[in-house]
């Protein structure tokens, strides 16, 4: 699948934007974008956003028979897969330049810079020793992997625990999570990589660059450093030749950020560590619901919570089936105001319920019809209809937490569109013949923004 | 089914069953709706939209763009093959664009056109058994707006809907933004719009103000244009 | 192997030489007569062929072609008898890819290929014995090819592996001392620019030693091209005393 191609006016004017050191989230050219580490139910289970690339990594362990060369140490095994579920240009199954790139990155920056101390997953020497394997998977690419990855994958390392092994004599018992407490890995140093993106034969570089200037860019420089200014990689990619001082600047300008990604990671950790150990909700439904990416300020536009009307539907769903089967008569409450929140422009939540997986519809249950909206005042004041279960129902699909539904939790639903569509709908009278949808006369001219269609 | 109309209708709803109407009625079913044997169903999810005489379609959300005939649509020209421009139109299928189908082009007088230009097309043909074909003049051999688009300009992706909110709606973003900034613009109907202004600040700031009027409502928009066009002038 | 010492207390490596002496350069060029250009480089024990092909019209899949440029096409193999134990894959494994990879880089930015649009050309190198600085050795290797087949070049392209122990900065690492977790960097560039076309480094080495290394290793690839550029001269020379013209 090949991904829009790049059109020369989009190129022209990105360089040139660059060129007056402006980028188009308005940040500063060794600015990152907001970066949130989320981890997940299982220990070693972590995913990272930094902006909108989305980077899953799960570490898992396994006992094997060590390599002769080093019969004392354990093995460090890293696997990047890049699937078209990112960016239709990467191809399932046979690796591209591109992922032996970041495969290759990432394997200098933690496994040769010995972030783990490999003798330390030596069970018996020469017959028995832990292999470690870290899975980063790309969920969505704009831009800037490697960067992502390495904070996946460290991060994901450092959350993880592998079982506790005894050994006596000739027997090595490896101990289940339920006998005894599970063990962390012996973590030195914590190496992360900052990504250098070079404009205009090297004269302007940019940090931590979208999948847009990624594809105008003469080359990367890709610096893998650590808090204590410990170089673990380095790395330059692309058709461009660089001179000395401007390696040394760039490391320099990574070593001030480092720091602060290292201080996110341990702040993160921690916290996730004593939800699990106070017994709060942990893993990623809790963090999803709890994240809010950031936005630009001059565009951040937080929209008060706003009710729908649903009268009429409340109306035409008098029954319910309950569980027994039985058809059992309806209250419908229409004194409940409901909630269309919407968190970010193009996404909405739906449901209010923040332990996401708690279903709270009925099986066998009429469905409920259409959300009917109203209005023709831009005011709303609506409610929406709530449903009131009469029994209680197990569904327990989802493998992390049991699914309930009591006769307390009432159905909300919500439409992302809600509001949009609500004030679109009563504007849609004028529409030319066979385009639906819009008037399609191609005017273009200059103008004192005038709306040329 | 009138009843309907404006409101939110999902795949497998049925909206009206025609053997029970009487009488002869021509109704008109446009994307979103398709005809089941004896009754109209949905097919996308969406806004039941009505138009006189009895014309019906669902407008959804959709980032995909599928071709229509007479559809004016931004392309990126990606290869010249003989006397014909392929030309991406966002679709399963590169579109084909005559030398010939421009303003005062004669075989001798070829366009301008490199790879990697822009050009503000209609779409000839669409249909889902060929290749979509492209010209930038209309039937009586004018541009009348389409053509190669300047490189000056920076080109935007976005959603099938909003481009569609931008036509469609007389008072929109871009009229707000309009009343303070200068600039141009050319909208394509398959999500792509291309816009000029005299500085750089003042696009990225217009193409964000764009991407994120989609789901504001008109207020909101006149409250955010405003924030921008303040900015931008430097009272801030 | 941990406990080999890499520098000696009297200051000499464990091959004999001084922590700033490059291992022995021996090169020739034209060794093939049926590629357009070709050359053979040892660097100590490593040994390394090279052969170039182009500029010539595209191959395989018409889709690669370039409109204002030449396409670069690169192979970087290891011979099955090249290391210690018998290297099971030749091509195709992770390292080799991200050699050739590499190498197509390199190359890229120093072949001028806007005079050759729509055209490929390959370099094909075969690592013969490999007793580290393979890659260094592969793209000197592959400099003295490209000369040989007249495509033009902005400059030499010399590389060459550093490494950094005991605050001691050592050059052209061989295989025993790579083995030792040493921080190694490996760079190519142009010396009479002094501009890195490719930098690689592995390993944990503190920022404050970094510009010594920098500079250690631009003063090593500056005496690789000291070599590289007699053995050229000496080559040209030769062929053309043999063509009857002096």
């Amino acid at each position: 699948m090949k991904d829009h191609p790049l059109s020369n006016c989009e190129e022209k004017f990105v360089l040139a934007a660059i060129a007056e050191n402006r980028r188009f989230d308005g940040r500063g050219v060794y600015i990152y974008r907001p970066i949130v580490i989320l981890y997940g139910h299982d220990r070693g289970c972590c995913h990272v956003q930094i902006g909108c690339t989305r980077v899953l990594a799960q570490v898992s362990c396994e006992v094997i028979i060590p390599k002769q060369t080093r019969p004392n140490e354990g093995v460090l095994h890293m696997n990047v897969e890049l699937s078209p579920m990112a960016c239709p240009s990467f191809e399932a199954g046979k690796q591209s330049d591109y992922g032996v790139e970041v495969n290759r990155a990432l394997e200098r920056l933690l496994r040769d810079s010995l972030c783990i101390d490999l003798e330390s997953l030596c069970i018996m020497s020469g017959e028995k020793v832990w292999q470690i394997r870290v899975d980063v998977h790309v969920l969505n690419h704009d831009g800037n992997l490697i960067d992502c990855s390495s904070i996946a994958a460290i991060a994901a390392l450092s959350h993880f625990r592998r079982p506790d092994v005894t050994v006596s004599g000739e027997e090595v018992t490896i101990h289940p999570l339920d006998e005894k407490d599970a063990v962390p890995l012996s973590v030195n140093h914590i190496p992360l990589s900052v990504t250098f993106a070079f404009f205009d034969q090297g004269r302007t570089l940019l940090v931590d660059p979208t999948d847009q200037e990624e594809r105008v860019m003469d080359g990367k420089m890709v610096v893998g450093i650590n808090k204590h200014r410990e170089l673990c990689m380095l790395h330059v990619s692309g058709k461009m030749l660089v001179l000395q001082d401007q390696v040394v600047r760039c490391v320099n300008i990574a070593a001030a950020r480092v720091g602060e990604i290292t201080d996110l990671i341990k702040d993160t950790l921690e916290k996730d560590n004593a939800a699990r150990k106070s017994g709060k909700e942990f893993g990623f439904a809790k963090c999803l619901a709890d994240v809010i990416l950031g936005v630009d300020d001059l565009l951040k536009h937080y929209v008060d919570s706003m009710s729908v009307d649903t009268t009429s539907v409340g109306q035409t769903a008098k029954t319910v089936v309950d569980a027994d089967g039985n058809r059992v008569q309806m209250e419908v409450d229409n004194a409940e105001t409901g909630n269309v929140s919407i968190k970010v422009p193009g996404t909405g939540k739906m449901s209010t319920n923040t332990e996401g997986g708690a279903v709270t519809w009925c099986e066998g249950e009429e469905s409920d019809s259409d959300v009917i909206l109203l209005d023709k005042n831009d005011s709303t004041s609506s409610e929406v209809s709530s449903k009131q279960v009469s029994a209680v129902v197990e569904l327990s699909d989802s493998e992390e937490e049991s699914v309930l539904m009591t006769s307390q939790d009432l159905e909300r639903t919500e439409l992302s569109k809600s509001r949009a569509i609500e004030t679109r709908e009563n504007r849609g009278g004028r529409c030319r013949g066979k385009s639906f949808g819009g008037r399609n006369r191609g005017k273009r001219g200059r103008g004192n923004g005038q709306r040329y269609f | 089914m009138e009843d309907s109309i404006g409101k939110v209708v999902i795949p497998g709803d049925i909206l009206q069953n025609l053997d029970e109407k009487k009488g002869k009625i021509k109704v008109t079913v446009g994307p979103g709706l398709i005809r089941d044997g004896s009754h109209i169903a949905v097919t996308k999810s969406g806004i039941l939209r009505h138009r006189e005489p009895s014309v019906f379609w669902v407008d959804c959300h959709q980032k995909r763009y599928v071709p229509a005939r007479g559809d004016n649509v931004i392309g990126i020209v990606t290869a010249k093959q003989g006397d014909v421009f392929k030309v991406d139109i966002g679709s399963s299928e590169p579109a084909s664009l005559s030398f010939m189908a421009f303003e005062a082009a004669t075989k001798r007088n070829r366009p301008n056109l490199n790879v990697g230009d822009c050009v503000n097309a209609k779409l000839l043909v669409a249909n889902k058994d060929c290749e979509p074909e492209l010209v930038c003049i209309d039937s009586y051999g004018r541009s009348s707006g389409l053509g190669i688009l300047p490189n000056e300009g920076f080109l935007l992706q976005c959603s099938i809907g909003l481009v569609r909110q931008l036509l469609r709606n007389k008072f929109n973003v871009l009229t707000f933004l309009g009343k303070a900034i200068q600039y141009e613009v050319a909208i394509g109907m398959n999500g792509r719009i291309w816009l000029h202004c005299h500085t750089v600040r003042e696009t990225i700031a217009i193409s964000n103000a764009i991407c994120r009027s989609e789901l504001m409502s008109d207020e909101e928009v006149q409250i955010m244009s405003k924030k921008v066009v303040d900015s931008l002038q430097g009272f801030e | 192997m941990a406990g080999v010492e890499v520098v000696s207390e009297q200051g000499f490596r464990t091959d004999g030489r001084k922590p700033n002496e490059l291992r022995r350069i021996r090169c020739k060029q034209g060794v093939f007569s049926h590629a357009d250009g070709s050359a053979y480089i040892e660097q100590g024990n490593t040994k390394v062929l090279a052969t170039v092909y182009g500029p010539h019209e595209i191959r395989g899949s018409r889709s690669k072609a370039l409109h204002d440029r030449a396409y670069v096409n690169c192979q970087f193999s290891m011979a099955t008898f090249s290391t210690g134990e018998r290297k099971q894959r030749p091509r195709g494994d992770r390292k080799s890819t991200e050699m050739t990879m590499h190498m197509k880089q390199t190359f890229e930015a120093t072949i001028l290929t806007q005079l050759y649009p729509r055209s490929q050309i390959d370099i094909f190198v075969e690592v013969l014995q490999a007793d580290g600085g393979n890659f260094a050795a592969c793209v000197n290797a592959a400099t003295l090819a490209l000369i040989d087949a007249g495509i033009p070049l902005k400059d030499y392209v010399c590389a060459c592996t550093v490494g950094f122990v005991d605050d001691v900065t050592i050059v052209d690492i061989n295989h025993l001392e790579e083995t030792n977790h040493i921080a190694e960097f490996t760079v190519a560039m142009l010396p009479k620019s002094e501009q890195f076309v490719m930098l690689e480094m592995s390993s944990r080495l503190h920022l404050d030693h970094l510009s010594k290394v920098m500079d250690m290793a631009t003063k090593a690839c500056k005496d690789v091209h000291l070599v590289l550029d007699r053995a050229v001269r000496d080559h040209v020379s030769e062929v053309w005393q043999q063509l009857g013209n002096t």
